[in-house]
């Protein structure tokens, strides 16, 4: 059925589509491929939500191509909708259908086997089958629409902004719906603005900002290529200042601070490296630091990538430094957005 | 067949609705209409009679009030991105929910008329079976027709309430109500003749327009199954028109042409060509557009 020559899922080339002269989603080529759990992160308005509309065939793009498991989204709208599962965003259930009714239109409809109420076991909604869905909750109702993405076993399972409205148990109900999905060898595309989400689920992230691809790649990758740092703490035995002044010439460093273990003062230094973070923690030097870094104490630095760690411990151990501990923290995703498109982080979950 | 458990729930979730049954109750209620000129004419097959009385009014308000959400209410509320998201091609989903609707409101309709054939029987006696079974076939055709044309333009619209308003004022005030009186003055302007409906031009075209709404069409249809004679208008009015010395603004073929002088496009068998146009054009406009716009 399929002419899926390649291991893509989902593959848009130019992918453009526009609303008079405002382009929703503009040139957007991306790959999703077999068995990965692929998110698409932006903020609302994005064009997450058109992107989807196209790959679903609810809406046609103004240019651009899209493949589905290889297929044509319009062509062989039966065939692809067959193989996929959607939870869609801004849906709304019928008010006076049960949860029961809902299930059986899309199993009746795919022909397949499934038995609603195992299915709303998995989301957790086996006590409502038979209530009208038009007395569910907001997250019910997103319970319920999860359910009938799973019906037939898809082999693609696209949820379009699958946390709104979900407490705490129901995001968890998600995520390891859609990672037992992804273990059954389903391929997983979701869209979030919930950032930390994202990070829990995906295998790679593409990040949407005013309908463009601003940045993709796994977490690791966008951390390396977006220009935010990564901190990385040491504590150490010995000569403070004498660190201070090893460690400030080291390239990749933006900016040092030491504090020292006795009285916790802090003595910081911007460093040569330059970068959007630099002296953050500068200019805290108090009055007769130097007499007492010899204690030795903390010493944090900002990295303009993790990679850069091997050299601040080198340099350490070329002066006689004891280095008794070091922890990493990596910069957090909603940094990573941020510095991706310029904007600040969705963090709620309301439409 | 794709479409069948679409049009399977369709079906039921209009069943499940108060609405139908509200219909299934005042159904009998309008249809029954004994007179003495209709027994005299018809006998027992008054009761078949009885039947093309909810045509009028009673089924275009129907089809309209149960049927208008049917795709822009999904469209508003949301609800169409599951459908859309289901095996189906558009076509599909406008067949499902055409075939659902019509069949939602098919079964009180049936329900209905059993009750009012069942007292006319009782009362009037056995009619001829073959008879009513053409006419309840035509009256179940023509049901259909109105759900297409009421599921065709809420396929169009843009908002729910632009729907109903259309159908409420195009199809049951202009075409279901007020065409009788419309007619003549469309005629009017087109030819420039002013018609007389006491005493009408013997012109095959007013006849032709009186006859174009779908409520007439069918008229026009389940006349002639009754051998009431060649009209648009309701069968009693058109056997009260036809008694010697009785005239009324019915608009009767057989009274104002001379037999044999009747243009062919006036037979009774053209009421279904009609039926059938209103059950295809508005459909296809609306597949049209439907097919390739954008839904969500």
């Amino acid at each position: 059925m399929s002419s899926n020559d390649d291991a893509s899922v989902i593959r848009t080339d130019g992918l453009t589509k526009r609303y008079g002269s405002d382009a929703a989603v503009e040139n957007l080529s991306f790959t999703v491929d077999t068995g990965e759990i692929y998110g698409f992160l932006g903020p609302n308005g994005a064009g997450k939500s058109t992107t989807i509309n196209m790959l679903m065939d609810y809406a046609r793009p103004t240019e651009g191509e899209i493949s589905i498991l290889g297929m044509d989204p319009r062509e062989d709208v039966v065939d692809v909708h067959q193989r996929v599962g959607i939870l869609p965003d801004g849906f709304s259930v019928y008010e006076n259908r049960t949860g029961r009714d809902h299930l059986r239109l899309v199993i009746d409809t795919k022909a397949a086997d499934d038995d609603p109420e195992a299915l709303l076991e998995r989301v957790g909604l086996a006590d409502a089958v038979d209530d009208d869905a038009g007395s569910y909750s907001r997250g019910m109702r997103q319970r319920l629409a999860l359910a009938m993405a799973l019906v037939g076993e898809p082999e693609l399972l696209i949820l379009d902004e699958p946390f709104s409205g979900l407490d705490p148990h129901g995001v968890r109900t998600i995520r390891d719906v859609a990672h037992a999905e992804n273990d059954r060898g389903a391929t997983v595309f979701f869209s979030s603005h919930v950032l930390g989400q994202v990070e829990l689920v995906c295998d790679r992230i593409g990040i949407l900002h005013e309908g463009r691809l601003v940045a993709e790649g796994t977490l690791e990758e966008l951390r390396a290529s977006a220009p935010v740092t990564t901190e990385f703490e040491l504590a150490v035995d010995g000569n403070l200042e004498q660190a201070r002044r090893a460690v400030r010439n080291v390239e990749g460093v933006v900016d040092i601070s030491v504090s020292s273990a006795s009285d916790g003062t802090t003595v910081g230094d911007g460093a040569t490296g330059g970068g959007p973070e630099t002296g953050a923690a500068a200019g805290g030097a108090g009055a007769g630091a130097e007499a007492d870094t010899m204690a030795g104490g903390t010493i944090v630095t900002h990295l303009e990538s993790i990679d850069r760690r091997e050299a601040v411990v080198e340099a350490l151990e070329r002066t006689d430094m004891t280095i008794r501990r070091t922890t990493v923290e990596e910069p957090s995703i909603e940094s990573i957005f941020v510095a991706h498109t310029g904007g600040s982080p969705a963090g709620g979950e309301h439409r | 067949m794709r479409w069948f458990p679409l049009a399977r729930q369709e079906c039921k979730a209009l069943v499940s609705s108060k609405g139908v049954w509200l219909l299934a109750l005042v159904l009998p209620l309008w249809t029954y209409r004994p007179a003495y000129r209709t027994w005299n004419e018809l006998g027992p097959d008054m009761t078949i009679g009885f039947v093309q009385h909810s045509a009028a009014f009673v089924l275009p308000l129907a089809a309209i009030a149960l049927g208008y959400r049917a795709i822009v209410g999904d469209r508003s509320s949301g609800s169409l991105r599951f459908v859309l998201g289901l095996p189906l091609t558009r076509r599909d989903v406008l067949l499902g929910k055409l075939v659902g609707r019509t069949v939602g409101i098919a079964i009180p309709v049936g329900i209905a008329l059993a009750v009012v054939t069942v007292v006319g029987v009782v009362r009037f006696g056995l009619f001829s079976p073959l008879r009513y079974l053409a006419v309840l076939v035509v009256t179940f055709a023509y049901l259909a027709v109105l759900v297409s044309i009421v599921v065709s333009v809420s396929a169009l619209a843009g908002r729910a309430a632009t729907a109903a308003a259309t159908l409420f004022v195009g199809l049951l005030v202009v075409f279901e109500t007020l065409w009788q009186l419309l007619a003549p003055m469309l005629y009017s302007r087109l030819t420039g003749t002013p018609v007389n409906l006491y005493d009408p031009p013997a012109d095959g075209r007013l006849f032709l327009i009186d006859r174009l709404a779908p409520s007439r069409a069918y008229n026009t249809v389940t006349n002639w199954l009754l051998e009431a004679g060649n009209s648009a208008g309701f069968h009693n009015s058109v056997i009260s028109d036809l008694e010697p010395n009785v005239s009324s603004n019915v608009l009767v073929v057989d009274n104002t042409f001379e037999p044999g002088a009747v243009p062919l496009y006036l037979h009774e068998a053209g009421g279904l060509v009609i039926l059938a146009a209103w059950g295809l054009v508005p459909l296809s406009i609306a597949y049209y557009r439907f097919d390739r716009g954008d839904l969500a």
